[in-house]
């Protein structure tokens, strides 16, 4: 135990000794890890924000629109979708939507030629939209059956069209659809995945029939939520069980698939990262060993001098390989210290949260310090062959 | 001048002996025979000095009596243990609890002070940090350096540091203190405080050994062994 603190007190005295040279042996393991590190912890961080997402709105959400092979103009989806869905039997909640077309909102009949050419779409729906979505209300409550059975004009609008009206949490506010005034009775929280709902204006499908259509309510939209990890098969059994061998189609889309492919590309990234940063402490290892070589001719006689004290060539090798591992250890913790850093600045400017897996600091570590003692192999053995007798230069 | 008699040999304890040595560097038609058939007996409170000129073979006879080197052909024994017949490691540390050495050049470590210099002697043997300090002062102390402890070589004249030389020499109390040209680096006046210093350190327990060309530090010391072209020619007793 002893002569290994010996050993360790010799190798930072050898180190400290020749500052600037040792400094420059630093920056090879440090900077390689401080890429990795920083790699990883970036992309990690960039990953992190995705998986929060994904996390958030679930993996779990199908979104089934109406289609048309033939091309025809606004393609609907039968009346009774909702229930042809809930047949499916992993499915566990839907809720519908139909998007009303020319339609001019404004906050009051006034203000109708200010608004008259801002597109504002207005949404039929049901009750369930909230739970499927799984987004909560800023204020107020979202369309029930109250509304969907009685005459009452009730509407929700999306929290960004609620800041546009300035319409204040609570307030008793009406807004007019084609002239029609509808009471403002809740305002809907952002929809990560559905955006435009925040500047929309959700009605009752019985307001959307007697008020703007002649006809029954056909929804063109359907969001599912099914039992998690059975989106593939769900997509599939959707379009079969809402289109039953009628006319209207249905396409299907896993909203979470986007954000894990987006994921996915973020680790090409990473590799070409972590690659550089290998590069860089390979490259920072043959320096260690390129420097360490001569270090060794220059300080022959110094080697020469302790076999004469009776250093045996095994202590004068582990020495040598010492002043390799400190470089290691210390290029290696700054190097952590460095891609640390770097992650916190990307991801405070990015606006990301700050991840760093807890494997990745013992393994970039780890990882200089191997390095190290492969570079410091060569000179260990060159400094331990050495005569004394050649390197005293006797007279 | 007399010849040292039977009876002190007995008396005596024998520090170093070389017998029948042989030293070839190289083989076949290019062999060069540094040292031939040479025999040497150095006993406890020896102060030897070893003289000849370049070529005469003394650098090789350093070489092995300081366990640096082995010979191609004979023993040679240190305390007792055959040294020939060690391995590297073993051979160190023979060299490393019996011999001390100084140099021409001094060979200090330029990276650390007096203090650390001498210190190094005394690493690897298991001792705490303060005891080695401590020793390693004490042995500085000796020759005259213990102010200049926290001194790098740089900042030493060149007597000075080969007192630093002597004091890491001395600090593992060896039985063998082997100078290779002591004096050889320094003016008339640091030599003279080298050689007064050595010739202080040969005692009942301990040999002081000087390999040298220079005839009046040969003549200093109380036995002398002239060298040449690798044999041993005269080894007198001078006082």
């Amino acid at each position: 135990m002893s002569t290994f603190k010996d050993l360790v007190n010799v190798a930072f005295n050898g180190l400290f000794a020749r500052k600037v040279r040792t400094l420059l042996l630093l920056l090879g393991p440090m900077i390689g890890v401080a890429a990795i590190i920083a790699s990883v912890g970036l992309t990690d961080s960039a990953k992190g924000d995705l998986k929060q997402k994904v996390a958030k709105l679930g993996t779990n959400l199908i979104e089934a629109a109406a289609s048309s092979s033939f091309g025809g103009q606004n393609p609907t989806l039968p009346t009774d979708a909702v229930e042809r869905a809930l047949s499916v039997t992993t499915v566990e909640t839907v809720s519908a939507v139909v998007e009303l077309s020319n339609i001019v909102v404004t906050p009051y009949e006034e203000a109708r030629e200010k608004f008259e050419t801002v597109p504002i779409p207005v949404l039929g729906t049901d009750s369930n939209l909230p739970e499927v979505l799984q987004v909560d209300l800023v204020s107020g409550r979202w369309i029930n059956q109250f509304d969907e059975e009685s005459d009452v004009r009730a509407a929700v609008i999306g929290v960004g069209l609620a800041r546009e009206f300035d319409v204040l949490p609570g307030e008793n506010r009406t807004i007019e659809l084609n002239g029609i005034s509808y009471g403002v009775v809740g305002i809907l929280n952002s929809v990560e995945l559905e955006p435009g709902f925040d500047n929309a204006v959700f009605i009752s499908f019985s307001r959307a029939e007697l008020d703007f259509l002649n006809d029954d309510v056909e929804p063109n939209k359907m969001y599912v939520r099914c039992t998690e990890g059975t989106e593939k098969e769900t997509s599939e059994a959707l379009k079969t069980a809402v289109n039953l061998g009628g006319p209207q189609e249905i396409t299907t889309d896993i909203k979470s698939e986007a954000l894990e492919l987006a994921a996915q590309s973020d680790r090409q990234l990473q590799m070409i990262v972590i690659s550089m940063g290998l590069l860089a402490i390979i490259v920072g290892g043959l320096g260690i060993a390129n420097v360490m070589s001569i270090s060794v001719i220059q300080r022959s006689a110094e080697i020469g001098i302790r076999r004469a004290l009776g250093h045996t060539r095994n202590i004068i090798a582990v020495q040598f390989l010492f002043e390799a591992i400190v470089v290691g250890v210390v290029g290696g913790i700054l190097g952590v210290l460095l891609g640390m850093l770097a992650i916190f600045i990307g991801a405070s400017i990015a606006g990301w949260v700050f991840v760093m897996a807890s494997w990745l600091a013992p393994a970039g570590i780890i990882l200089a310090i191997t390095i190290s003692i492969l570079a410091g192999l060569y000179p260990a053995r060159r400094a331990a062959a050495l005569e004394p007798l050649e390197t005293l230069r006797l007279g | 001048m007399n010849t040292l008699s039977s009876t002190q040999a007995i008396e005596v304890p024998t520090l170093m002996e070389l017998s029948h040595v042989s030293r070839v560097y190289g083989t076949g038609e290019a062999a060069v025979w540094a040292l031939r058939d040479v025999s040497l007996t150095i006993r406890a409170g020896d102060f030897v000095s070893i003289v000849g000129p370049s070529g005469s073979g003394k650098s090789t006879m350093l070489g092995l009596l300081g366990c640096l080197d082995v010979p191609t052909e004979g023993t040679i024994t240190v305390g007792g243990e055959e040294v020939t017949r060690l391995a590297d490691a073993a051979r160190t540390r023979v060299r490393g609890k019996s011999i001390g050495f100084v140099f021409q050049q001094f060979h200090l470590i330029p990276h650390l002070d007096a203090l650390g210099n001498v210190e190094t002697a005394l690493l690897y043997r298991s001792l705490k940090p303060a005891e080695r300090r401590e020793r390693a002062m004490a042995s500085l102390e000796r020759v005259g350096l213990g102010p200049r402890a926290d001194h790098r070589p740089v900042q030493l004249s060149g007597g000075e540091q080969q007192r630093v030389a002597l004091a890491r020499a001395l600090v593992t109390e060896p039985k063998i203190l082997l100078a290779d040209e002591p004096t050889g680096a320094l003016d008339t006046k640091n030599a003279a405080n080298v050689m007064e210093i050595l010739a202080g350190l040969q005692s009942t327990e301990r040999a002081v050994v000087i390999v040298t060309h220079d005839a009046s530090i040969a003549n200093s010391a109380a036995r002398k062994i002239s060298m040449l072209d690798g044999g041993i020619v005269s080894d007198e007793v001078l006082r």
